[in-house]
């Protein structure tokens, strides 16, 4: 009788040691998953549904449409969109400390949404003056597009791997992913002086 | 021999379950901080009065800047140029926007950035290329920065929201808050907000 309850409060003892430990390590777990998931695009922390780039092997990051704002930006013409470039946390540090390149596992995000009137908005100015970003069914192909800083893996295109996915999540083919260094690279004064980004961080 | 072990196990595993509590509790407590921080209406972490919006007292919260993206858009302003914008919110209101939830829970902020806005001829000469006709605009220089602080109580007059306007860190004239809530009219259906969150999908 005193063996049995001993081994059953040991039992217990090591029961509830266990699911503590569980769960400790599940938070454990998540925060450094958290902390990975930015600087490793290529591997776990790609959405499961996601293509990958061809010519660069780049999913879409999870969690990038919670990523700090770097600038926002209206292209008129063929592209008639608006605009946000969104950065990672380690993409964000040397924007704002205004470093002129960027460190491995630097990514960057561009969004773009079709450019809309807003009637809410322009109720208030009485004409359309207000435009704001459309409805999801409308997103461009060009919806998603990613910058990846790996000197190593990129060496041949400055370091930068590119990626560009339509709503549904799909890859950009070959021939327009060969357009994205060359881009970059062409010569442009801004980014040419900026690790070959364009767009710059505005406070 | 076979008594001895049994309470020192005893000792081992309550120690375990101890510590791993404790430092489960450091993790959730952090974790509870973080997001109680960040919901904090910036009323109540006024320094200095002659910073915050006169009516609702809103000052600039704290790390704002580093919120999550609602939406952006772009205003095109009779006779006052183009503006490009940006709203961000906090944890609590990026919560209710992308749930859907409304009216909008106490303790959400939205930021609202304004920039100018200007034609980026570098940009166009690359564009040009693949994109024949396309006219790139940047954002120029800041405007002001506007916020919206819900507090049912403290602002049950106006909708539950507090309203602030600021130009390089200074709030506008009480003249310029009276008109807030009154402009907001329009968007009643959605608890006062103009903003959506910019799809996702």
């Amino acid at each position: 009788m005193l063996h049995c309850r001993a081994r059953i409060r040991r039992y217990c003892g090591a029961l509830s040691s266990c699911v503590a430990v569980a769960i400790c390590t599940l938070h454990i777990a998540k925060s450094a998953a958290q902390s990975n998931e930015e600087g490793r695009v290529q591997t776990a922390a790609i959405a499961s549904s996601s293509d990958v780039s061809p010519l660069f092997g780049i999913g879409i990051p999870v969690g990038y449409r919670e990523w700090g704002l770097v600038s926002v930006a209206r292209e008129k013409g063929n592209l008639n969109d608006i605009r946000a470039v969104l950065g990672n946390d380690p993409a964000i540090k040397a924007y704002r400390e205004g470093a002129t390149s960027f460190p491995d596992g630097a990514i960057i995000a561009r969004i773009a949404w079709t450019y809309v009137p807003s009637k809410d908005n322009d109720r208030v100015l009485g004409k359309p003056q207000s435009f704001v970003a459309g409805l999801a069914a409308d997103l461009p192909d060009w919806y998603l597009e990613f910058m990846v800083k790996d000197s190593k893996r990129y060496a041949a295109t400055g370091g930068w791997g590119y990626a560009q996915f339509d709503k549904n999540g799909a890859t950009a083919d070959m021939a327009l992913m060969k357009t994205c260094a060359p881009c970059h690279q062409a010569g442009n004064k801004i980014a040419n002086a900026h690790d070959f980004v364009f767009t710059r961080y505005t406070p | 021999m076979r008594h001895f072990p049994m309470p020192t196990l005893k000792f081992l595993g309550t120690f375990v379950t101890c510590a791993a509590v404790a430092l489960c509790n450091v993790y959730i407590t952090k974790s509870l901080a973080q997001s109680a921080r960040q919901g904090q209406p910036p009323a109540d972490t006024a320094v200095d009065s002659s910073n915050a919006s006169p009516i609702y007292g809103v000052t600039i919260p704290a790390g704002y800047r580093d919120w999550k993206l609602i939406a952006v858009n772009q205003l095109l302003l009779a006779g006052k140029g183009e503006q490009l914008r940006a709203q961000l919110g906090n944890d609590v209101a990026i919560k209710a926007f992308k749930e859907g939830t409304v009216p909008f829970p106490d303790g959400s902020i939205i930021a609202a950035i304004h920039w100018t806005r200007v034609s980026s001829e570098d940009n166009d000469k690359v564009l040009n290329g693949p994109f024949p006709g396309t006219q790139s605009f940047v954002i120029g220089s800041p405007v002001n920065v506007q916020f919206m602080v819900k507090d049912s109580k403290k602002y049950a007059a106006t909708g539950g929201w507090g309203f602030a306007d600021f130009k390089g860190g200074k709030p506008g004239d009480k003249a310029l808050h009276e008109t807030c809530f009154g402009c907001h009219q329009p968007a009643k259906g959605h608890d006062f907000v103009f903003a959506r969150y910019a799809p996702a999908p």
